[in-house]
């Protein structure tokens, strides 16, 4: 069992123990462990192995800040995650942990030669050593590179569990549930306010956890830290958040928390979140989130065993595990004493403190002495021994000679280089800091959002001061958001004043070039690294970043940003602020792709919209493609049928006799108001005004470039009303832009827009038979070709239920629309299907569609135009309304270069050999001899195999291809050039006798 | 996400219910046919891209479907005032007047 | 003929009694476009007062009538009344120029109702539910998708929503008032 575990001390529950696996050695725990700490009771620090040199890694924290402790966790197949920090994961029953970088194994890694190479790997090693040769780079260097790259292993199966998410509005958003965020919150509630107190550890309290000292009126710590909990939690207007992390603060105070659901649990109930995303709108924020202790800069400083003081009393003091039996304290600062003593206290020997200060305050030395601890003041450390964990030390007085060193035998040394308020969250809304030279510290200056720091996190490092300041935030911001509320008062006792020095790398008597004094531990940039940038021109400190990767790791330099500040500024012998800090982004912590993506995910990921008809397609088998939103039916393969076969089948008995297709997809706009045929006049090209009530048109929209926006056939119903259809894409847009022009452009005008595509089910009926077949079917409205030709609109009923039947075609075919209110809609067409056997009514998809329309020439929007083609480069002058003052887009049609007899025009092409079918998108050029880079004159737009001809066609659009008729035009394809010649666009049917057929 | 007040809806709303619709106070000519080529270019194309105040369309597109006008500093994404679709560029006055 | 509801046969009630969505019946539904100032007018022939302030939401014999733009309201009303309104602001038209237009189709209604509905709606809809007045419509925007969102009653809703979105809607919900009951 754990014989680092110090009974009686800490707040796991000894009752509760838990298993786990690290490694595939079984280690036991308590509940309220983390796997850090667990690992530690059982005395291991050596957890992992590092990024470049592969060196033995340990726990150099107890927080989210961890740069060195990242493991592998498996909760079961799937549940795979890399690189989760030791010191965050609770234990579970059957938690699996491995450490990671190291091959075969953690203690014997042969990846560790890297660390002998040391003088190798500086910063940009990549960039100078694989130069040459250039073409090495791609085929060789890189891939090698990026194999033996990155921490962890990715998952390789899809992540078995769910994510939600949640929008959540407050009043005030306490980030950080140390004394300063529960000051805040215990105010902030008492005023009434609706308050969000987050924390991203597992129980709340922060500071107050690890310590033992102070009491807070006249209660223990803890004791306080109960009561205020329970008090929060009484409070219906406050919500408490723990193991929910804040990673990123946005505009007007938009917050985002990632809460943590299931992790920490043996099992959950089906269907339980893993993680949810609350993104938080907060009238005020209070940020608490504290502060983080800074490593000390020197040789050796990377040795498993080597850690934060303050993690080191929080695993004693918070889960009752002393970090080694024979500790050693090297700090600047006073608070790593109160470490020593508390382990001194719970009976560790520790071996001595290293302060590099030539004084510190009496009580220190007093208390130390009576604890019978060596105290050396103004000595600095300058190097450790021991393969995978620290088994010494060398100190030796700053100002002494080399006889004077002293070699310290110990099994863990505990380092403190001061604190740093946590500035993440602060810095995300690009509030200002400020620089105080007497702490060497960044502090939160100008608030840009509705937030307030307190606490270690605003630089006061004194429990009393932190309440206080907690209390006058919460009540401030309660204030802000519209309560009123009175600051309580605390009385702290027992609590000591702690100051201390910022230290850069600590003094040394040796190389500085040869030292391996790590400030970045994740990324293994040492403070030679950064020298190195310096001297090498690199002066910003967001290109030191760069070259040395500093700061660039998981943990984004939480631990490191200020020291290889401070390292950078004295290189480039400048004060720290004017070096200055890189930026801060989000998230905080690394954060699981699940929790972003929340429900979106499977069949949730994007809107799949289906028509009505839907259902009855994917019944008969139907293969469907994704058009905008939609998905559309785009052939029906009967067994055996291949794409092409079905195809085939479907445009000859279309032709031949009777196809069914559903358009219910294209956009619909309903224009009502007296003004509603001029606003047609200003938006489309064609005239309306003389449009009869009962007719319909071909209409085409411009944007104001004069290049093709959209098109589709509009139906006058009555005077004052037209049906206008759009293309299925092109819906919104349309819409949006009529919206807008009348909106702004033309207010007077008296009409109105009303989205009607999903009112109608449309049918689309085709082929020489479409009369035969509705004729019986139709009330109400006389099908005769004199009473309803060609371009028609009608409303009547189809098999009882109403029906605006349009008369148009997209095939060539005579065509019929047949709308009707979309909950009709599967009725009637499987009721067509019915009565359409005596015809072979054959239903057809969107391939086939499209093949029909291409032999009569009809073009796509966006298929066969790209948004650089006039109508007259379309082929459509026709539609323009020559005598119209003026619509959108006209005036841009008499630019010039509009009027080049050079434009790309649209033209149809058929292959020399009438087997070959093109390649959309393939170039187009005039001389196939010509030296590449050819010059390139158009591509095809759409190619087909058209059975109706039995050969293939083609549209294209090509430079002047209005003048080249009848001329060859070449086609380079990878396997040889082909060739073409350029024709009309209609190659089916040209003088429109089938519509009337 | 950006919190928006729609003019006519006169409440603040999320950023998703709205679109943006370019630069605002573009009128287009009353007689197209009139302008020059370069009136017409400068009408089509010219743009501004200034640093600090912007003046912009937005259509709370799924709200009540409004186009309005907005000014918004481009420096930090924040909106100093909207107001309604016709209504005059605002003056300095109001601006400051809307900052404060 | 036969009618084929989007969401035929669907139903969660909700084991817990937290939050439960259910299809709303068909229902004969009006965009209805007036100049505000002809808004009397209209009324009259709706047959009660149509509500003059975007959000605003009068219910009552089975119809439910909200301001959802400057000039634009949303109308609500039995099946059976259909005919019967559309004649009504047809003859209206004559004097008092306006578009009503028929989307009874269009739309799909869920109904979400329980003490956590606030909740629910809250998880993909980005502003302030609890702060929705009782009795107050709007359109705006759940997950990616656009609704009308009106709120009957204090744990009531109804969510209108184009039929094509309203698997993904419903689908939606339906994992959220599942997450719901499992109270985490």
């Amino acid at each position: 069992m754990s014989t680092f575990r110090i009974p009686g001390k800490g707040r796991v529950d000894s009752t509760k123990p838990v298993q786990f696996l690290f490694n595939g050695k079984t280690y036991a725990g308590f509940e309220g462990d983390t796997v850090a700490s667990a690992l530690l009771a059982s005395g291991v620090h050596l957890v992992g192995r590092s990024f470049k040199y592969h060196r033995p890694r340990g726990i150099l924290s107890a927080g989210s800040e961890e740069p060195n402790a990242l493991l592998g966790i498996d909760h079961g197949p799937g549940r795979v995650e890399p690189n989760t920090r030791a010191t965050v994961i609770e234990i579970s029953p059957g938690l699996k942990t491995i450490s990671q970088n190291h091959w075969p194994s953690l203690e014997r890694d042969v990846g560790a030669i890297n660390d002998v190479l040391y003088m190798l790997f500086s910063a940009g090693f990549y960039y100078k050593t694989f130069m040459w040769p250039k073409s090495f780079w791609n085929k060789v260097y890189e891939p090698i590179i990026r194999g033996t790259a990155g921490l962890g292993k990715s998952p390789i199966v899809p992540d078995p569990d769910i994510y939600a998410s949640r929008f959540a509005h407050c009043d005030v958003l306490v980030v950080g549930a140390g004394p300063a965020g529960l000051a805040a919150a215990l105010d902030a509630g008492r005023s009434g306010a609706k308050v969000l107190l987050v924390d991203e550890q597992a129980e709340l309290g922060g500071s107050l956890l690890s310590e033992t000292d102070a009491g807070v009126d006249g209660m223990t710590g803890w004791a306080w830290l109960k009561a205020s909990v329970d008090e929060l939690a009484g409070m219906s207007n406050v919500t408490l958040l723990p193991r929910t992390t804040a990673i990123g603060y946005y505009h007007q105070n938009f917050v985002g928390l990632c809460q943590r659901i299931t992790d920490h649990l043996a099992s959950a109930p089906e269907g339980t979140p893993r993680e949810r995303m609350w993104k938080v709108r907060a009238k005020q924020v209070v940020l608490a989130q504290g502060a983080i202790e800074k490593p000390l800069v020197f040789d050796g400083n990377d040795r498993p065993g080597v850690m934060l003081a303050g993690s080191a009393r929080s695993y004693l003091n918070r889960y009752g595990v002393k970090v080694g039996d024979s500790p050693v304290v090297v700090t600047s600062h006073d608070s790593a004493w109160l470490a020593a003593f508390d382990l001194a206290r719970a009976g560790v020997k520790v071996a001595a403190i290293i302060d590099i200060r030539p004084a510190v305050p009496e009580h220190l030395t007093t208390s130390a002495s009576a604890l019978g601890i060596e105290v050396l003041l103004g000595w600095t450390v300058t190097g450790t021994k021991g393969r995978l964990r620290i088994s010494s030390l060398r100190a030796k007085p700053i100002d002494g000679g080399v006889a004077q060193a002293r070699e310290f035998a110990c099994d863990a040394l505990l380092m403190s280089g001061g604190w740093n308020p946590s500035l993440h969250l602060f810095s995300h809304t690009q509030g200002k800091l400020e620089w105080r030279e007497d702490a060497q510290v960044f502090l939160p200056a100008k608030h840009i959002e509705q937030s307030r720091c307190a606490g270690a996190g605003n630089g006061n490092f004194g429990l009393a001061k932190v309440l206080a300041e907690g209390a006058e935030a919460g009540v401030a911001a309660a204030t802000d958001a519209g309560f009123s509320g009175t600051v309580s008062a605390y009385t702290v006792s027992d609590e000591l004043d702690m100051t201390g020095v910022s230290s850069r790398e600590l003094p040394t008597d040796k190389n500085p070039s040869t030292a391996k004094a790590f400030v970045d531990f994740q990324n293994d940039v040492t403070a030679k690294d950064i020298r190195l940038a310096v001297r090498e021109g690199f002066k910003s400190i967001e290109h030191i970043k760069r070259y040395t990767t500093t700061g660039m790791a998981t943990d984004q330099g939480k631990t490191s940003n200020i020291n290889g500040l401070a390292i950078a500024a004295d290189a480039v012998q400048r004060q720290a602020p004017a070096v200055g800090l890189t930026t801060f982004r989000p998230p905080y912590t690394p954060t699981t792709f699940g929790a972003f993506a929340g429900y979106s995910r499977g069949g949730l990921f994007d809107v799949t919209r289906k028509t009505a008809i839907d259902a009855w397609a994917q019944e008969r088998g139907a293969v469907f493609e994704p058009v905008a939103l939609w998905r559309r039916a785009w052939y029906f393969p009967k067994p055996g049928e291949d794409m092409h076969a079905a195809v085939a089948r479907e445009c000859k008995a279309t032709r031949d006799s009777l196809g069914i297709f559903d358009a219910s997809t294209l956009g619909k706009i309903e224009i009502v108001g007296p003004d509603a045929a001029e606003f047609l006049n200003r938006m489309y090209t064609n005239p309306w005004s003389k449009l009869q009530p009962g007719r319909c048109r071909y209409g085409v929209l411009l944007g104001e470039d004069g290049f093709i926006r959209d098109d589709g056939v509009i139906g006058r119903l009555t005077t004052d009303r037209f049906h206008v259809t759009t293309t299925t894409g092109g819906a919104a847009r349309v819409l949006n832009m009529m919206e807008d022009y009348l909106q702004t452009e033309f207010p007077d005008l008296k009409v109105w827009l009303t989205s009607t595509t999903e009112q109608w089910s449309v049918i689309a009926i085709n082929g020489p038979n479409a009369r035969n077949l509705l004729a019986p079917l139709i009330e109400g409205i006389d099908l005769s070709e004199e009473a309803f030709p060609h371009m028609s609109v009608a409303t009547g009923r189809i098999c009882g239920v109403p029906t605006r039947l349009f008369r148009m075609s997209f095939t060539g075919e005579r065509g019929y629309e047949v709308n009707v209110p979309a909950r009709y809609g599967r009725a009637i067409w499987e009721k067509l299907i019915a009565e359409g056997q005596a015809y072979g009514i054959t239903p057809y998809g969107t391939e086939t569609m499209h093949v029909l329309r291409a032999e009569k020439g009809y073009i796509i929007v966006g298929q066969d135009t790209d948004g650089t083609l006039t109508p007259d480069d379309a082929g459509l002058g026709w539609a323009i309304g020559k005598a119209k003052a003026d619509f959108v887009g006209k005036r841009s049609l008499a630019r010039p270069d509009m009027l080049k007899a050079d434009r790309k025009q649209l033209v149809g092409l058929l292959t020399a050999d009438p087997k070959v079918v093109l390649e959309e998108g393939a170039q187009i050029v005039l001389d196939p001899n010509q030296s590449v880079p050819m010059k390139m004159v158009g591509h095809v737009t759409s190619s087909y195999w058209s059975v109706s001809l039995g050969r293939s066609i083609a549209l294209a659009v090509i430079e002047g291809g209005n003048a080249r008729m009848g001329e060859t035009v070449h086609i380079p394809m990878p396997d040889g050039t082909l060739r073409a010649e350029v024709t009309g666009t209609v190659f089916v049917d040209p003088e429109n006798t089938r519509l009337s057929a | 996400m950006l919190l928006i007040r729609c003019p006519y809806c006169e409440a603040e709303r999320p950023e998703v219910e709205f679109t943006y619709g370019g630069q605002a106070h573009i009128a287009r000519p009353q007689n197209p046919s009139a302008t020059t080529d370069d009136e017409w270019r400068d009408f089509l194309y010219i743009r501004a891209n200034p640093r600090g105040i912007h003046y912009e369309r937005w259509r709370h597109m799924h709200g009540c479907g409004r186009f309005f006008n907005a000014v918004r500093d481009t420096v930090t994404d924040k909106f100093v005032m909207t107001y309604k679709a016709g209504l005059p560029r605002p003056d300095q006055a109001e601006l400051e007047a809307a900052r404060s | 003929m036969q009618t084929h509801h989007p969401l035929a046969g669907r139903a969660l009630p909700g084991a817990q009694g937290r939050v439960s969505i259910r299809p709303v019946e068909d229902c004969t539904r009006f965009i209805l476009r007036i100049d505000p100032q002809n808004l009397g007018a209209a009324s009259s022939v709706w047959g009660a007062n149509l509500p003059p302030t975007i959000g605003g939401l009068v219910s009552g014999s089975g119809r439910i009538a909200t301001c959802i733009g400057p000039d634009e309201w949303y109308l609500i009303a039995p099946l059976t009344e259909q005919d019967a309104i559309e004649s009504a602001f047809a003859a209206l038209y004559a004097t008092t120029i306006h578009s009503l237009v028929d989307v009874s189709h269009r739309e799909v209604g869920i109904a979400v109702d329980g003490p956590d509905a606030v909740l629910a709606l809250q998880a993909s809809i980005a502003f302030d539910i609890a702060a929705m007045l009782v009795g107050s419509g709007c359109r705006t925007i759940i997950d990616r998708v656009q609704i009308i969102l009106l709120r009957e009653g204090q744990d009531s809703f109804r969510v209108e929503v184009w039929n094509s979105f309203s698997d993904h809607v419903w689908n939606l919900l339906a994992g959220i008032c599942r997450e719901i009951e499992l109270g985490v």
